[in-house]
């Protein structure tokens, strides 16, 4: 599996989603139920996926699906 | 810098009382099944008890208090200190703790204090008794920790209705010449108060009927007034993975604390992203790192004092132990707590 799609099972299995709704209007004022406990169901679950450990400001930015790919790449995780 | 030494004070003993109500996530009216589902394996609270409107902290610490006193085998004549720390008090005046003294039995000589300090509310508690206890003209102090923090906010709150668990916890202090010190470091960070707060009641602003039992939609399932307390999530989670570390990283190294040499590490049992993420920062061993948080949730200032009921006892009563306690929570306010114990009471959790 390549790293875009292990992003990609993470964000679907956290939202319930089809991949087909992963895009750059994927966000959280646009999807619905994305609370704290999703944002930090999501983030937890990146760091055990690609073995990093985010900082807090990290995990504050991880509010939409293209700030998730920006914060990876901080973290020398190529997509 | 806020930092103490306590001499010639030790804990003789601790015990709790939750009300007999246990309720699972999947139980709680704001969840779905999926909800429960994703909010048990990311937060682990899985179970809470719930007090009743009509069950004060108060109560569940008298039950608690009255139990630790006889099986210590204290005489009531002989406390000295009796410190309520919670944020559900009875009344908004007078002090819960002077309430307290009468319905204990506790001698009119008893210096009593309330102290609303919420999560910290245990360290806030050990070192102000522990610092009069320490020269020794008092002898005995009763700490009563508590909080119904699941009356403080609205039941429509999905953010805050599921993290909270009620419970009331007995500590006893007394002053004994061959203790251990007792180390404590505290911190404030006031500019962070909204993050925890309950915004109408007070002073600032008083309950009104035109506008405190107003609600509002947050969204994502967050309905509440002005006069039900709030938490925003991803403040706090931002607070409390980046200063308790620095702090029990500080203190352990003030005292040439290693893994090795510590025997547990009682992280306030905020929810498990929170003491994940301070255990992982830490590298702190998990067999180290007790948990109790799927039973009983956030207990606020009691979760300290459970740890060491419903995970320690055995070895509290059995041996010496060396604690690095780490608290945080309103004000915002942190801090840790390096404690050593010699054989210490430890009774069975009550449900009433």
């Amino acid at each position: 599996m390549t790293n875009i799609e292990k992003l990609n099972k993470i964000f679907c299995d956290v939202f319930s989603v089809e991949e087909s709704a992963l895009n750059s209007e994927f966000n959280n004022c646009t999807v619905e139920g994305w609370d704290s406990v999703h944002q930090l169901s999501l983030t937890s679950a990146v760091e055990d996926e690609f073995d990093i450990m985010l900082d807090a400001e990290d995990i504050l930015e991880f509010t939409s699906y293209d700030n998730a790919k920006t914060v990876l790449a901080k973290y020398d995780i190529n997509l | 810098m806020a930092y103490w030494e306590i001499k010639n004070v030790a804990l003789r003993g601790v015990t709790g009382t939750v009300p007999n109500n246990p309720v699972k996530s999947a139980e709680l009216d704001i969840f779905t099944q999926e909800d429960a589902e994703l909010f048990d394996s990311t937060v682990g609270i899985l179970n809470r008890y719930l007090a009743p409107d009509d069950v004060c902290a108060s109560d569940l610490c008298y039950d608690a208090a009255e139990r630790l006193v006889a099986g210590l085998g204290w005489e009531k004549d002989s406390i000295d200190v009796l410190v309520f720390a919670s944020v559900t008090g009875d009344y908004k005046t007078p002090p819960t703790s002077s309430i307290l003294q009468d319905r204990l039995g506790l001698p009119t000589s008893t210096f009593v204090v309330d102290l609303p300090m919420g999560c910290c509310g245990t360290l806030y508690a050990i070192n102000m008794a522990g610092n009069m206890l320490s020269a020794g003209t008092v002898k005995r102090a009763l700490l009563l920790i508590g909080d119904t923090a699941s009356r403080m906010g609205s039941y429509k709150d999905k953010s805050r209705v599921p993290l909270f668990g009620d419970a009331g916890m007995a500590m006893a202090l007394e002053y004994d010449a061959t203790a251990e010190k007792i180390a404590i470091e505290m911190n404030t960070l006031g500019s962070g108060y909204k993050a925890l707060m309950t915004p109408h009641g007070g002073y600032r602003h008083p309950i009104t009927k035109e506008d405190s039992f107003v609600e509002e939609d947050f969204g994502n399932g967050i309905i509440r007034a002005p006069k039900d307390a709030l938490i925003n999530g991803m403040d706090v989670f931002s607070f409390a993975i980046t200063k308790p570390p620095v702090s029990i990283k500080k203190m352990m190294e003030r005292y040439e604390l290693t893994i090795d040499n510590v025997d547990y590490f009682l992280i306030h049992q905020a929810n498990k992203l929170i003491v994940d993420r301070i255990v992982k920062k830490l590298k702190l061993p998990l067999e180290k790192t007790p948990y109790d948080l799927q039973e009983f949730g956030n207990l606020g200032g009691a979760s300290i004092p459970m740890l060491m009921t419903y995970n320690l006892a055995d070895e509290l009563q059995s041996r010496p132990l060396t604690m690095v306690c780490s608290a945080f929570g309103l004000g915002l306010t942190w801090g840790t707590m390096v404690l050593k114990t010699q054989r210490v009471r430890v009774l069975p959790i009550n449900k009433i």
